[in-house]
């Protein structure tokens, strides 16, 4: 099948680029255990206030570490004109948009499974029962801003003021996805019932779906002119 | 079949025409040198028969496809090897040929890949990261994957650059090689007397259209 083949070779080429060189997952790694540092020393005096905070807090670790790492993503396909080279490619534009997807997610998964430990320990969290349903959650809301940000990667990797361009697209798009991640991680942290925060769910769900399918229909335009 | 036939192609960035009216055919077989000032269009022209711009206006067919409509199975016959290596840094040299040549379909053995690297001259660097390799190794490099991916049409856009003496007969042995299968070669280069060696046809880009010239003519040709 060589749609998949093309998704899994993009995929391939990425993490090896990634584990040879470890530029982002270094990056997004300290930033974000400097954030949870950061929030773990201004919040440990006052125990009451944690457990409100903590869902708001976990996503702007998250979330911020993933728009740095999510900025990146297209950047070593400019160097030595990659994308140029991907553009003329007899391949779907659209399998090049799911394997840039897939190596993000990837790497921000691990990044994010790295942290939780982090988290238990900094902010004194008892989840490891609540550890499945978390990750589905931080699944589905770390997919929505890979989807957005592989987007937004690609249309302002060549713009010359692509640092400025990416958050202005990116951080106003993402708002649905940061809302539904904080509603269902506070649901998750407070231990009720999978029906009070299911539609908080769902509404990661359907964005994830929505983003993915018109970014896969729109990469083809974007590569192609 | 007829490798390129471009009628009447002309290019606009907005108001400025940077192409006017270019009509060229390639056969295979056919090894066309473009000549041109700086600002010529020589890029654009390339760029347009790489399938990564269209013409604002004309037709552009090739291998018997219209290269705009039909640009996926177009893009399929042809390689361009431009200004830029299209190589990744952190992969090796056998890794960057399986990524490039792997994502259009067809992963060629290991042992082909050893050979291929070995017959322009790479073979001891083989998995070597990209990034330790001198501009003339990633040009070589380079001419490895164009082997590999065997088009039928390949364009060559400032192909003599960072290339040493030895590795501008080697690249000349690989285009005749390829003329010899019956491909097309198509070369946009500011070096006319190395250029001269290998063509067999020649045109100059000059007041943004294309006028062919005999080989005769090159070295006195004015651009």
């Amino acid at each position: 099948m060589p749609f998949f083949n093309v998704i899994k070779w993009i995929v391939w080429k990425d993490l090896l680029s990634e584990i040879r060189s470890r530029e982002t997952i270094s990056s997004l790694f300290f930033f974000a255990l400097n954030v949870i540092l950061i929030f773990s020393f201004s919040f440990s005096a006052d125990r009451d206030i944690m457990p409100i905070l903590i869902p708001g807090l976990i996503w702007v670790a998250f979330g911020f570490t993933s728009i740095i790492g999510l900025g990146k993503s297209f950047l070593a396909e400019t160097h030595h004109d990659c994308l140029l080279y991907l553009q003329m490619a007899p391949i779907s534009k659209g399998a090049i948009y799911l394997g840039k997807l897939s190596g993000n997610l990837l790497l921000m998964m691990i990044v994010e499974i790295i942290l939780f430990p982090m988290m238990i320990l900094f902010f004194n969290l008892d989840i490891l029962a609540k550890l499945p349903a978390l990750l589905l959650v931080s699944f589905l809301a770390t997919t929505g801003l890979s989807a957005l940000g592989t987007l937004f990667s690609a249309l302002t990797v060549q713009t010359r003021a692509r640092e400025v361009m990416f958050p202005l697209l990116l951080l106003p798009l993402s708002v649905p996805v940061f809302i539904g991640a904080v509603e269902s991680t506070a649901g998750v942290l407070n231990g009720q019932a999978f029906s009070f925060y299911r539609h908080w769910v769902e509404l990661l769900f359907v964005f994830d779906m929505v983003v993915t399918i018109t970014s896969f229909w729109v990469f083809e335009f974007i590569l192609n002119d | 079949m007829v490798s390129l036939l471009s009628e009447n192609v002309s290019h606009a960035y907005g108001f400025f025409h940077a192409l006017k009216g270019v009509s060229l055919e390639i056969n295979p077989g056919d090894c066309f040198a473009l000549f041109g000032p700086n600002g010529a269009g020589k890029t654009t022209l390339m760029k347009i028969f790489a399938t990564l711009l269209s013409p604002t206006q004309g037709q552009l067919s090739i291998l018997g496809k219209d290269a705009v409509r039909d640009r996926d199975t177009v893009r399929a016959s042809i390689f361009f090897v431009g200004h830029g290596s299209f190589l990744y840094d952190d992969l090796t040299a056998i890794e960057n040929i399986e990524f490039a040549i792997g994502i259009r379909g067809r992963l060629p053995p290991l042992n082909e890949i050893k050979t291929v690297l070995d017959r322009v001259g790479i073979g001891a660097y083989a998995s070597q990261k990209t990034r330790t390799l001198s501009a003339g190794m990633q040009k070589r490099l380079s001419l490895a994957k164009t082997i590999l991916a065997q088009p039928e049409l390949i364009l060559f856009d400032e192909p003599y650059t960072a290339l040493d003496e030895n590795g501008v007969e080697m690249m000349h042995q690989v285009i005749r090689d390829f003329l010899a299968r019956g491909a097309a070669v198509i070369l946009s280069s500011h070096d006319r007397a190395k250029t001269a060696q290998i063509a067999n046809r020649a045109g100059l880009l000059h007041h943004k259209t294309l006028k062919e010239i005999p080989l005769t003519d090159l070295q006195n040709a004015l651009f």
